[in-house]
């Protein structure tokens, strides 16, 4: 990252590099969702993986324009659970959305700027949204949440 | 799968994805201060004060159209019943957000016109989640994150409702 502590956005580009680093791991995932799952719910899974791509790339300009150097992805990732079905593939689909809410929320919690907000706004909310299905697909109770990416307790 | 080259595998866990993110929301839930950064983040205007109240009234009008929508149509208390709760809970963390706020007289909700409660719900639902995403703009700190988190909790609401 670039010496930007001394300047005002330092804690929200801080929060933006964690926030590009879940969209890096989500993209990854993506990859192990949609080939677990059957032809008729890989569209979802693509859909999505290209959602997260968007705002990948979205996020690497944003900080770049900013001097900050955006967070790469890492050099492997290790899955959390075995997926060798579409039940397994949504639940990891679930764990994927909700890393990315989780920093989403803290993008909210850290931001200076309006613009900010409201990126963070649209993202949270369409990766809740995306939650909510997969949630259902893994057999998840409840499917919705009443405060995604805060913690529980 | 096995091990890749340095710096070595990220496990997908939620504890991987969701630790760093969640490192910063003890401040969010509680609304602690412990720097100057977040101190200045927390300090409420008078009016995000005022805005913020207005987001406990439009919490307590939603909770409200729950209440008429599943009196209306009980068959929906297996789909909206979890609903319900999970916004009854989003209003108790915007009161304790917003100490000051006293219940409002929020006026009757009216009953769903034409027997169809949840298309009804639905508007309710998206309504209150459209006003509180945009009053998290005008927040910041632990207030914009809960507002932002109630926004999209609501607009699951809104699809399990379609």
């Amino acid at each position: 990252m670039a010496d930007d502590e001394t300047t005002g956005t330092a804690a929200e580009d801080a929060a933006l590099d964690a926030a590009l680093a879940a969209e890096h791991a989500a993209v990854w995932g993506y990859g192990a969702v949609g080939a677990a799952l059957g032809p008729e719910d890989r569209g979802t899974a693509a859909a999505a993986e290209a959602a997260h791509r968007e705002v990948r790339d979205r996020l690497i300009t944003l900080l770049d324009a900013r001097g900050a150097d955006p967070a790469a992805p890492e050099a492997g990732y290790e899955l959390p659970f075995p997926v060798l079905s579409p039940v397994d593939a949504a639940a990891l689909a679930v764990v994927l959305e909700e890393g990315v809410t989780a920093a989403w929320v803290r993008v909210l919690d850290r931001a200076v700027e309006r613009t900010t907000r409201g990126l963070a706004v649209a993202e949270l909310g369409a990766a809740e949204v995306r939650a909510v299905g997969w949630r259902e697909a893994a057999g998840r109770t409840p499917v919705t949440s009443a405060l995604p990416g805060l913690p529980t307790g | 799968m096995s091990s890749t080259p340095r710096p070595g595998p990220r496990t997908l866990t939620r504890r991987t994805l969701l630790v760093a993110s969640a490192a910063g929301l003890a401040v969010a839930a509680t609304g602690c201060t412990s720097s100057p950064p977040v101190a200045e983040r927390d300090t409420v205007t008078g009016a995000q004060a005022s805005e913020l109240a207005a987001q406990v009234a439009v919490q307590e009008t939603l909770v409200g159209a729950y209440e008429t929508a599943l009196a209306a149509d009980p068959s929906l208390a297996a789909a909206a019943g979890v609903l319900a709760d999970q916004a009854g809970e989003q209003l108790d963390r915007l009161r304790a957000a917003a100490p000051g706020s006293s219940p409002s007289a929020t006026p009757p909700v009216d009953a769903p016109a034409g027997g169809d409660a949840r298309a009804w719900l639905r508007t309710q639902v998206a309504a209150a989640a459209s006003s509180h995403a945009d009053a998290a703009l005008g927040q910041t700190g632990a207030r914009a994150a809960l507002l932002g988190s109630i926004a999209a909790g609501l607009g699951g609401h809104e699809a399990r409702l379609a």
